[in-house]
């Protein structure tokens, strides 16, 4: 009941005009970066944070959250119309969507793809109203011993989860933390990495990292797409609607789709590539006829758009309730809080209801106010397609260069953007992941903080970190995340050998 | 030499430049002395046993000793691009709050637009340049309150 309260009182924050603009604004600007393909939401979040600088910490998040979702509705816009999904969690979408706009029925794809994704939003929504209090109240129970290692466990399973081969994954990890390290050690003003250049003595600003590796790094690996030119798109479109048949047949597909996306959302490292690829599957297995996917399948478009968004809003729970992010989107938003001096975590619900809960009535609205522009507007939105990605992606660069200086007020940042952003395009290269980078990037100095803390504590024995149930159920968690793609792997080669 | 077997080979040297430059880190005087070289230092460990474990697993599948598997003739597109990029970005920040937001941000979007948009759309390479420069330092500066440099003697 007492949730119930909050959130009211979370929507009276949320709902006064200027909110309602900036959610819409951010929305539509969310919307643009994310149909650019190779772009995603981490990377319009990160490029559109100044944009929120000056407002209050409750309008900000409106508006951030307005740009998380409008991301999400955009990337699927891009995969449906041409093919080229705006981030991983969008591809499911071309699977079914793309062909359907073949058959010429894109108008049809594009609303029920805003309406899984609305009703997928809308109930992982609902869910995080009833879990995220409980969770929080776990989370205060928890000493820097238990932090550090439920810390590891999210770093891990992030690594190990990642797509390709585990051992990059750790690599990435690694040199994240490494970034943390630099500046001046909190606990004993010790230089640590400095090389006397004063500008690195606060440390190396993570939303930096953020911008160089999503905006500039991303936008380093599109410059072939570029060079391919321009693909034609449909950019005439009748009434964007779907028909009662169509509604029948989606319903049950999105209604299940749902909770596997929300569930697969709030573990750590999976995300929404995982959870909408998770829902295709799923519904092609359940399907009476799986040869039509691939093909124009509706409900095939319909199932992984509604676990994408429930996904997303799932991500959030571990982020906002422990302070530990589990993708590099829910990363980039918790940057986002950490910039307006909110430490997400579960102090947060004690000491700032009024934010916490804002935060959630906004994502109500903001999953309101994108459908609507999505659905009955889509067709005008979906016109900044034709916009050559040429002119737009030097603007996207422009703006990170913008979105830079911004936050760290001097220019010597630009070396550092320029720095992460060919160390994040030759991590693509060599297929390595970047979304344990960023993670420990931004939890790494809290992790070595806690490490050392415990340490403290038990007087330099290492038997704290697994002295406590919870700590003990932790170190177990970590073990079976880094086992589990292994025995997955070998099972799949003793499958194939079967085969064979 | 594939992508792999030289990210465990970079990995390898990262490791052991940080575990060294961890190591020789000045020692703590409040505190115990060893307190902020131990986490570094067991990162740069890690690293470097992490870039063994790669190298081998390269070596066993028989990729370390054989040759890139695509030789490209000189400098690719994506690659000069890149370099372009990075230079125009260096030659911005040096000139960055020496001509002001303006001025700067003009000539770097320009450069970009005409480097990858092409010379032949230069009426719109420019009118870009111009339009988002003088609507970003106007947003930023006199709307939102962050002050971008302003043109210099003018203060605009």
């Amino acid at each position: 009941m007492e949730s119930l309260i909050y959130l009211i009182q979370g929507f009276m924050i949320a709902l006064t005009p200027a909110n309602l603009m900036w959610v819409t604004l951010g929305g539509v600007l969310g919307t643009v970066i994310g149909m650019l393909p190779g772009l995603g939401p981490a990377t319009g979040v990160a490029v559109l944070l100044p944009l929120t600088f000056t407002m209050g910490p409750t309008a900000a998040l409106i508006t951030m959250c307005g740009v998380y979702y409008g991301a999400m509705f955009g990337g699927s816009r891009s995969s449906i119309l041409i093919n080229t999904p705006g981030d991983g969690a969008a591809i499911a979408a071309t699977f079914d969507g793309y062909p359907m706009t073949l058959n010429g029925r894109a108008e049809t794809a594009l609303a029920i793809s805003g309406i899984a994704s609305f009703i997928g939003g809308l109930l992982a929504t609902v869910a995080i109203v009833f879990v995220a209090v409980p969770v929080a109240r776990f989370g205060l129970k928890f000493g820097s011993a238990e932090y550090f290692v439920l810390m590891v466990f999210a770093l891990s399973a992030t690594a190990s989860m990642s797509k390709g081969n585990m051992i990059k994954g750790f690599i990435s990890l690694i040199i994240g933390l490494m970034v943390a390290t630099v500046g001046i050690d909190a606990q004993s003003g010790v230089h640590r990495f400095t090389f006397g250049i004063m500008e690195l003595q606060g440390g190396i600003d993570f939303l930096v990292v953020i911008i160089a590796m999503y905006a500039l790094g991303e936008v380093f690996g599109t410059f072939q797409i570029i060079k391919e030119g321009k693909r034609k798109m449909q950019t005439k479109f009748g009434k964007i609607w779907i028909t009662k048949e169509d509604w029948k047949r989606c319903i049950w597909p999105i209604l299940r789709s749902a909770p596997i996306g929300f569930f697969v959302g709030t573990l750590p490292g999976a995300g929404g590539t995982m959870a909408s690829l998770m829902a295709y599957n799923n519904e092609k297995q359940l399907s009476k006829n799986p040869e039509d996917f691939g093909k124009g399948e509706i409900v095939g478009l319909a199932a992984p758009e509604s676990a994408n968004n429930a996904s997303s809003v799932g991500a959030l729970i571990p982020m906002l309730t422990l302070g530990i992010p589990g993708s590099g989107t829910t990363a980039v938003m918790m940057g986002a809080l950490l910039m307006l001096g909110l430490q997400p975590g579960p102090m947060l619900f004690q000491q700032h209801p009024d934010v916490a809960w804002g935060l959630i009535a906004s994502m109500f609205i903001g999953n309101f106010i994108l459908a609507l522009i999505n659905i009955p507007m889509a067709g005008l939105l979906v016109r900044l397609l034709a916009i050559p990605p040429r002119i737009l992606y030097p603007v996207v660069m422009a703006l990170a260069f913008v979105g830079t200086y911004s936050i760290t007020h001097t220019a010597v940042s630009f070396y550092i953007l320029v720095i992460f952003g060919l160390v994040g395009y030759f991590m693509h290269k060599a297929k390595v992941p970047t979304a344990p980078l960023i993670l420990a990037v931004i939890v790494g100095d809290k992790m070595e903080q806690s490490f050392r803390q415990a340490l403290t504590i038990s007087n330099g024995s290492v038997e704290i970190f697994y002295r406590s149930n919870v700590s003990k159920t932790l170190i177990l968690l970590t073990i079976l995340s880094i086992l589990y793609p292994i025995i997955q792997d070998k099972l799949k080669k003793r499958k194939a050998a079967m085969a064979n | 030499m594939n992508y792999s077997a030289l990210t465990g080979v970079v990995s390898i040297i990262v490791g052991l430049v940080y575990s060294i430059q961890a190591y020789t880190l000045p020692r703590a005087v409040i505190g115990k002395p060893m307190a902020p070289i131990i986490f570094p230092l067991g990162l740069g460990l890690f690293m470097i046993l992490l870039g063994i474990v790669l190298v081998i697993q390269s070596i066993k599948k028989g990729e370390f000793a054989r040759g890139k598997s695509t030789t490209e003739k000189g400098l690719s597109y994506t690659a000069k691009l890149i370099i372009f990029t990075c230079t125009t970005s260096i030659i911005y920040a040096l000139l960055f709050e020496r001509i002001g937001f303006v001025f700067s941000t003009t000539l770097f979007l320009g450069s970009l637009l005409y480097a990858i948009n092409g010379k032949k759309e230069w009426k719109v390479n420019v009118s870009v340049a111009v339009i988002f420069s003088v609507f970003v330092y106007v947003l930023f500066s006199k709307l939102l309150g962050i002050i971008l440099p302003p043109i210099p003697y003018l203060y605009i």
